[in-house]
């Protein structure tokens, strides 16, 4: 079974995805540690605690093919916006290289 | 060079802008008094129908999610539950919101403002990152104005900046370099020339100036932060009204904010693509008037 680990916006978020990294409030204390399956009532608590994104692990239900066909399509947006960029500058090639990985994942 | 312009020529036309929220002076006045206290802000917030509504009804979604609370109908209150930070964001981001999308009258600002909008989550994101002393707010205030100068330009100069786009795509150069060729200044400059009349900090003035150039006005972080969330906005192709394009990235800035793009930056690039959907969320998406 593929995972995927991702950012998400908390209205994004459903049941059953799991949490990647703890969810702190604003005073940095633990609300859900790393791990912990999402509920409903934990999903809510969140958006009680006006929590903007978590990071999740779920399942990829996206056959190879669309995951290549995504991936394809992400790099030539990638590739587009940095098409006029001096690639030669070490801190731009850089950047690129982990913007393309980023959208690719 | 076709119209050169002033600083006063640029503050000659004060009077007939709207005037800069004296909220968000306020709050950026209290960030660094230690006495500043809740019921300052709550004072503050109060004073604006429509931010303090809207801090109601951040609370009060977050009450009903709550076992056995009610709904919130006092300011106080809603500030205690949602917390100081927060709601200054909120408040700031209403605030200059209103103040941008009046600044040229009868243009739609849409692309401009979730440009901006994108940048400001950009800022916010890196003043957590970064180990520079940096604020959010004062994050948050510079992204969110960097390119009012554009907005001037557009208003009281729109055959110059007509011809600095026309130039930009001709001559394959940044807007800045085509409109320092023809105005003598660029949209950075001019901004902060508002904002230094509008009475923001130094910092700020010069996060809004520098944004795309940043060299010469490092050390200073609000630089850094401004060109580095200019430029991951766009990289990260945030804002979806934008034609989005990365010329380059200074490294100096860079590492003014710690950045040196290695595999940590994936945790920072989802906090912020995750934080700018959640922001656009309650905006329409439509074309605008301004430049991309």
């Amino acid at each position: 079974m593929r995972t995927r680990t991702r950012y998400l916006p908390i209205e994004a978020t459903a049941e059953g995805m799991v949490l990647a990294e703890a969810v702190k409030d604003r005073y940095q204390r633990t609300l859900l540690p790393s791990g912990s399956a999402l509920t409903l009532e934990n999903l809510q608590q969140l958006q009680a605690h006006e929590v903007e994104f978590i990071c999740v692990t779920f399942v990829d239900e996206r056959s190879p093919e669309e995951i290549a066909t995504h991936a394809a399509a992400t790099a030539r947006t990638v590739v587009d916006i940095f098409q006029s960029a001096d690639m030669t500058q070490p801190a731009v090639a850089a950047l690129f290289n982990q913007v393309l990985m980023y959208r690719s994942a | 060079m076709t119209h050169t312009l002033t600083q006063q020529t640029v503050l000659d036309t004060r009077d007939a802008l709207p005037a800069f929220p004296q909220v968000v002076l306020q709050i950026l006045n209290t960030l660094d008094d230690p006495d500043a206290s809740l019921s300052l802000l709550t004072r503050q917030v109060e004073t604006d129908a429509v931010i303090a509504a809207r801090v109601l009804s951040l609370c009060n979604r977050a009450a009903t999610q709550g076992p056995g609370r009610g709904p919130v109908d006092d300011v106080f209150t809603a500030l205690q539950l949602v917390g100081m930070a927060r709601v200054r964001e909120v408040a700031m981001t209403i605030q200059l919101g209103d103040f941008l999308k009046d600044f040229v009258p009868g243009k739609n600002m849409a692309g401009f403002w979730s440009h901006s909008l994108a940048c400001a989550v950009c800022g916010l994101e890196l003043a957590h990152y970064t180990q520079a002393e940096v604020g959010a707010d004062t994050s948050l205030i510079t992204c969110l104005l960097h390119d009012v100068g554009q907005l001037w330009l557009l208003r009281f100069a729109p055959d110059g900046l007509q011809a600095a786009k026309e130039m930009a795509v001709r001559d394959d150069v940044e807007i800045d370099v085509a409109e320092r060729a023809v105005f003598g200044v660029d949209h950075g400059t001019v901004g902060a020339w508002l904002a230094a009349a509008w009475g923001l900090s130094a910092g700020i003035c010069k996060g809004i100036q520098h944004h795309h150039q940043p060299e010469p006005g490092l050390p200073e972080p609000l630089v850094a932060v401004a060109h580095v969330s200019e430029v991951l906005s766009h990289a990260l192709n945030l804002s979806p009204l934008r034609h989005n394009r990365v010329r380059g990235i200074s490294a100096a800035a860079c590492a003014r904010l710690d950045l040196d793009w290695g595999e940590d930056s994936q945790s920072l690039f989802g906090r912020i693509d995750a934080r700018s959907r959640h922001a656009f969320a309650p905006y329409p998406q439509s074309d605008d008037d301004t430049m991309g």
